[in-house]
């Protein structure tokens, strides 16, 4: 039973650190742009699928394909920006979320049109396991350890020794402030969305790696979990969504564990993700971590 | 062809009112409740679990839509004074809520299988006949009229239209009504309204409810349309279509509904029914997601470069804050 | 001041924002029918102290008294609704509705004001509607805006939005009115109109006003008492004469040089 909590644990760390990555981004265009971005589960999609293309129908090497992924969900997301999302600043936050639910339908459904409706899968050996002492590995889980150790070491440096990166915690915190002490917001945006899409990107590949196959939907599938995510730690934190995904992605793990009065029924995990969700709205929407503001 | 505009004609009406519901919610009281759905749903389903438990079709129409308003107050009493953000967020998430819980409460709704369940696996639940015997009254009568046996579709349109036109009508009289007004006014600026002596959550709670009430009606009329339906009919994308609809009629235009309804369910049967050039290009597995490509790069065109709808004032719109 | 005669009276009125004292023991009584300016430097909490007042900040320490019922600890509605009606330092208008419409916002005896009451009074809410239509368009008339009635209200300047946000703060009927810096954005000629206006109505509907000014000319003309704040606290109230000659408010107000500077 001790064992089956410790695979667990890891397994947990293992999705919190993709919720982690996709929530980083999420919450850093949430905080810093305003914007609910809506489209960020299928950001992830096009990750996986752009990589799929390269690492599949090329037979590229994965790790090749995977930077070619992110490299191109970056690139679309600064895209997005310029073409759809700059025209609507100024306008209201609920006009600016229509335009990212749209967004969302254009991007998933155009990857059903592309690669159908069937599950795709990366060109990796699935059924390999790594024991590492009471631990259990696939090749997937152990990938996105490395890329999550990876990611949020060079994120963590971005946002503390670049000026760009204190420029966007300082927007998060306060645009009007930020906006008296000049900071360049267009600069600023185009940088936000070019990190953000490339975690989301990111996260997209991880989780097709660690799921074993996916379609179409399931970047969005993930997206109120990441959204979750996002608002556990305080919307804007780049570390906060760091620990609310790691938290989110243990609890929902662990709390299958049989010790945990027999555990809880799977079905019901993202029904509580949810529930979370909207609790942590009304309650705290500055994050666990957080401190409070005055609005 | 008749096949055709029937379908288009039923599924407008029914997202005629759906949609009424959500122009009092978001273009007039100016809360966007991407939850929408879930109400349209819990009506459906407390209707039917109603009438397969023993109560006639019409004492359990409106439990129905006693239950979606009592949801929507639910949800309204805690989520209404959020930012508009948060609010579409917490809405949507609590429409998957209610979806993965009748998914999941099998007993109850039948699960991932449908109504057919309701009863449990093995026994063919029916919610229906009534309205199915009512219906078909209806098209007797309309038979007798024109003369010649008339599709069954053309009973069920019959029944829902002026329904849908006799709301239709009521939404835009209180629209324009001093409580209309008010809600605009909040929409607006809610401290304000509130400075001016208004309880300003008391009218939020309402607009709530009048649009939870709609959906209400529209998942009753969804419920009869078909004969089992399951909690995969309501999608969040189903609320996604009403903003649709909604914003293509310039958010606020009650009259601009129906005509954003038929267009939209034209478009939507059309990808479906149709098939000449380019649709043929498309398997038609396909033509669902050409068509969802197409929602989405038209809600994307409309917000950005029309947000007026296609009938609306630029003037107004540009004195969004 | 003996309690009967203050419409509005506060004691020890308080306000903190994490640890910062914004308004410190406050007491204030405001006599009926009479014109108080609030006056003092940028961040001596005056409007804090507005919104504690009105509501806008709920808990606030202290008691208000209005008219002789406790509103402290009431929402702001109730606190309007009971004839304390305020404005807001930067208006506070209905942009996508016309003049007319800002205005019938604020009518309180609309029976179709209620959900279904434009179905169930029908009669009452039409003849409701024209009644106040009409005052609607008087007071316009009064503040010189009536010309623009049908437009947007997000098409008027700063000044005309105050002018606006006081039109409605009249059809509401009140008892007294906060204004905000009333005068911040108006243009002088107007600006004069607007003050024979508040002595006009005080007079004659006995509307007690209190307001926040940095026009130190018109604090000193149409007052009957000045109250000085500076770091939360009162340290002067008197009569504008006595005031105008109290060195604390000198070396508190005027001898910083920011009078008026800014809003």
């Amino acid at each position: 039973m001790l064992d089956q909590l410790l695979q667990l644990v890891f397994n947990g760390l293992v999705t919190g650190s993709i919720f982690a990555i996709g929530a980083i981004g999420a919450s850093l265009v949430w905080g810093v742009l305003r914007i609910g971005n809506f489209a960020h589960g299928d950001y992830m999609a096009l990750g996986a699928f752009t990589t799929f293309t390269a690492n599949v129908l090329l037979g590229l090497p994965l790790v090749v394909s995977a930077l070619l992924g992110v490299a191109a969900t970056s690139l679309f997301a600064v895209l997005a920006h310029q073409l759809v999302l700059k025209p609507m600043r100024g306008r209201g936050l609920t006009s600016v979320f229509i335009v990212t639910v749209g967004l969302a339908f254009v991007i998933r459904n155009t990857l059903f049109l592309v690669f159908g409706s069937g599950a795709r899968r990366f060109d990796i050996d699935q059924a390999e396991v790594y024991v590492v002492g009471p631990i259990r590995m696939s090749p997937g889980q152990a990938i996105t350890i490395v890329c999550a150790l990876i990611a949020i070491g060079l994120v963590g440096w971005l946002l503390s020794s670049t000026n760009i990166g204190r420029s966007m915690r300082a927007v998060a915190e306060n645009s009007d402030l930020a906006a008296v002490t000049g900071v360049d917001t267009d600069g600023l945006a185009t940088i936000t969305w070019l990190i953000t899409g490339a975690l989301a990107g990111l996260a997209g590949i991880c989780l097709g790696l660690v799921q074993g196959t996916f379609d179409a939907s399931f970047g969005a599938y993930t997206l109120f979990l990441i959204f979750t995510a996002v608002v556990l730690g305080g919307i804007g934190s780049a570390y906060g969504a760091l620990g609310g995904g790691l938290a989110l992605g243990l609890v929902m793990e662990v709390s299958t564990w049989d010790g945990f009065a027999g555990g809880l029924d799977p079905r019901y995990k993202l029904i509580l993700a949810f529930i979370a969700l909207i609790l942590m709205l009304l309650v705290r929407p500055e994050g666990l971590f957080g401190k409070a503001r005055i609005v | 062809m008749l096949e055709f505009w029937l379908f288009v004609l039923a599924t407008a009406g029914i997202y005629t009112i759906f949609s009424l519901g959500l122009l009092v919610q978001f273009g007039i009281a100016g809360l966007p409740n991407f939850g929408n759905g879930a109400f349209m749903a819990i009506s459906a389903y407390a209707m039917a679990i109603s009438v397969v438990n023993g109560l006639p079709m019409w004492a359990a129409a409106p439990v129905g839509i006693g239950a979606a308003v009592l949801f929507g107050l639910l949800l309204a009493i805690p989520t209404v004074r959020l930012r508009s953000d948060y609010l579409a967020v917490a809405t949507i998430a609590a429409g998957e809520i209610v979806r993965y819980l009748a998914l999941n409460l099998q007993e109850l709704t039948g699960g991932a299988a449908g109504t057919v369940n309701l009863l449990g696996p093995g026994i063919a639940a029916d919610y229906n006949s009534s309205w199915l015997r009512f219906q078909s009254g209806v098209r007797g009568l309309i038979s007798n009229l024109v003369g010649q046996r008339v599709p069954s579709d053309v009973a069920f349109i019959a029944i829902l239209w002026p329904v849908a036109l006799l709301l239709l009508a009521a939404v835009w009289y209180m629209v324009r009504s001093p409580w209309g007004r008010t809600l605009r006014a909040i929409r607006e600026d809610e401290t304000a309204v509130a400075a001016l002596g208004k309880d300003v959550f008391a009218y939020k709670l309402q607009a709530f409810s009048v649009g939870a009430a709609l959906a209400g009606v529209a998942g009753l009329f969804f419920a009869w349309q078909v004969s089992s339906f399951s909690p995969d009919d309501f999608r969040p994308t189903l609320t996604f279509y009403a903003f649709v609809i909604v914003i293509l009629g310039g958010k606020t235009n009650v009259w601009a509904v129906p005509v954003g309804a038929v267009l939209f369910a034209g478009i939507f049967a059309g990808t479906r029914f149709l098939d000449f050039w380019p649709l043929s290009v498309f398997a038609s597995g396909d033509r669902a997601y050409l068509r969802l490509v197409l929602v989405g790069l038209g809600l994307i065109v409309l917000v950005i470069w029309r947000p007026q709808g296609i009938f609306g004032n630029r003037r107004e719109d540009a004195l969004e804050t | 001041m003996k309690p009967k005669d203050a419409i509005l009276s506060a004691s020890h009125v308080g306000m903190r924002f994490k640890g910062l004292v914004a308004v410190d023991d406050v007491s204030l009584a405001v006599a009926r029918g009479s014109i108080t300016a609030l006056i003092g430097p940028n961040g001596a909490g005056k409007t804090t102290l507005f919104n504690c007042l009105s509501g806008f900040l709920p808990g606030a320490a202290g008691s208000v008294v209005f008219d002789g019922r406790r509103i402290d600890g009431l929402p702001p509605h109730r606190r309007s609704r009971a004839g304390l009606v305020r404005t807001f330092q930067i208006p506070r208008i209905f942009h996508r509705l016309t003049l007319i419409e800002n205005m019938l916002v604020a009518d309180r005896a609309q029976p179709g004001d209620a959900l279904f009451g434009c179905f169930m009074r029908r009669g009452a809410t039409l003849a409701r509607t024209r009644a106040a239509t009409e005052q609607a368009r008087d007071l316009l008339a009064l503040l010189s805006i009536e010309r623009l009635a049908d437009d947007y209200a997000g098409t008027l300047s700063g000044g005309q939005r105050k002018l606006l946000e006081l039109g409605r703060v009249l059809m509401t009927d009140p008892k007294m009115i906060l204004l905000d810096e009333p005068m911040a954005g108006v243009n002088p000629a107007l600006g004069g109109k607007l003050l024979e206006r508040v002595e006009h109505l005080r007079q004659e509907r006995g509307i007690t006003f209190l307001f926040v000014e940095h026009d130190m000319e018109m604090v000193m003309r149409v007052s009957d008492r000045v109250v000085v704040l500076d770091q939360g606290r009162v340290i002067a109230d008197g009569p504008p004469d006595t005031i105008r000659a109290d060195l604390r408010v000198i070396d508190a107000y005027l001898g910083r040089a920011d009078l008026g500077a800014s809003a």
